[in-house]
């Protein structure tokens, strides 16, 4: 099959219909998609913030990163189902979105950015106990960038019809 | 009053709103962003009153760390928020679902610094606590909510 095929397919569902043309469902969908910016994106500023020492100094940085780290994981749940529910109403739209696909690239660089410094940072590196480090403070600013980026190209991709 | 809003729409700053295609969508980015250092910060100092993370500070210490973070998000709020409004003043103040927020907001607000701080900086018992962090969770919810479905009312 196609892609252009494919992404026809998807929006023949009943799914796909349902959520572009349901009146609430839509826009619930992507209020839940916000809501977890709202609630779990202070999870991971805060665990960046605490990388950078800038919040929480008393603490230990590793203390702060385990103890948020199942609260990332939800909020990621969280956004990313949200996401692929908005994704699979309007599949065209997207695929014809450049601001999607760069939200896309960065969502990757996400996962890149998680493995890349797993073993420096974010895998219980026990320097990290004592000080700050360099590499955690990298891995914060990346993060940061990342998530700032994820933000701006998502609200961009309703510009782009 | 509304040729407030009126004047308010043709501002200088409702005009460059309104202006270049990014600014509006821009601006409203950095609102997403200020409601992430906000209400993420809040929400945090919210589960630990539910009792649900964050064991090893008390809620006094964890409140007062992020304190700073928490007024550097509603900064940002307090700057976007009326340049947005001003970009179509007229029709958003109309907008049931823009009031909707707005109370919901001078709730959350005054919830915030006032039974919320208390608690938040006090050892309250712990049904007391729980129910200050439910309470906030669901009005900043609705503050969300509300704003969420402007362009859909």
């Amino acid at each position: 099959m196609s892609i252009a095929a494919s992404l026809a397919w998807i929006e023949s569902t009943d799914l796909s219909t349902a959520i572009r043309e349901g009146a609430l469902l839509y826009p619930v969908i992507g209020g839940i998609h916000l809501l977890a910016i709202a609630l779990f994106g202070g999870m991971v500023l805060v665990t960046d913030l605490r990388l950078l020492g800038w919040v929480m100094r008393s603490r230990p940085v590793l203390e702060i990163v385990r103890q948020f780290r199942p609260w990332k994981w939800a909020g990621f749940a969280v956004v990313t189902v949200s996401g692929l529910l908005l994704a699979w109403a309007e599949p065209q739209k997207l695929y014809r979105s450049p601001a999607f696909w760069v939200k896309m690239a960065l969502f990757a660089l996400v996962g890149v950015h998680a493995l890349g410094f797993r073993a420096r940072v974010y895998g219980n590196n026990a320097r990290l106990d004592v000080a700050e480090t360099a590499e955690g403070k990298l891995s914060a600013c990346i993060s940061l960038l990342l998530w700032a980026g994820l933000i701006v190209s998502g609200r961009l991709i309703a510009y782009d019809a | 009053m509304s040729s407030f809003f009126e004047w308010l729409s043709t501002s200088p700053w409702a005009n460059a709103m309104n202006g270049p295609e990014w600014a509006f969508p821009v601006v409203q980015s950095l609102h997403f962003i200020g409601f992430a250092f906000s209400i993420g910060t809040i929400a945090i100092v919210d589960f630990r009153l539910l009792g649900w993370a964050l064991p090893s500070q008390s809620t006094a210490e964890l409140a007062a760390d992020l304190d700073p973070w928490t007024w550097a998000g509603f900064a940002l709020m307090l700057t976007t928020g009326p340049l947005l409004f001003s970009a179509d003043a007229v029709t958003y103040h109309h907008n049931p679902s823009f009031q909707f927020k707005m109370v919901c907001l001078l709730a959350a607000l005054l919830f915030h610094f006032t039974i919320h701080r208390k608690v938040a900086r006090s050892q309250a018992p712990p049904l007391a606590a729980k129910l200050v962090g439910g309470l906030s969770l669901v009005l900043w919810t609705a503050v969300i909510a509300g704003g969420r479905m402007i362009a859909f009312v």
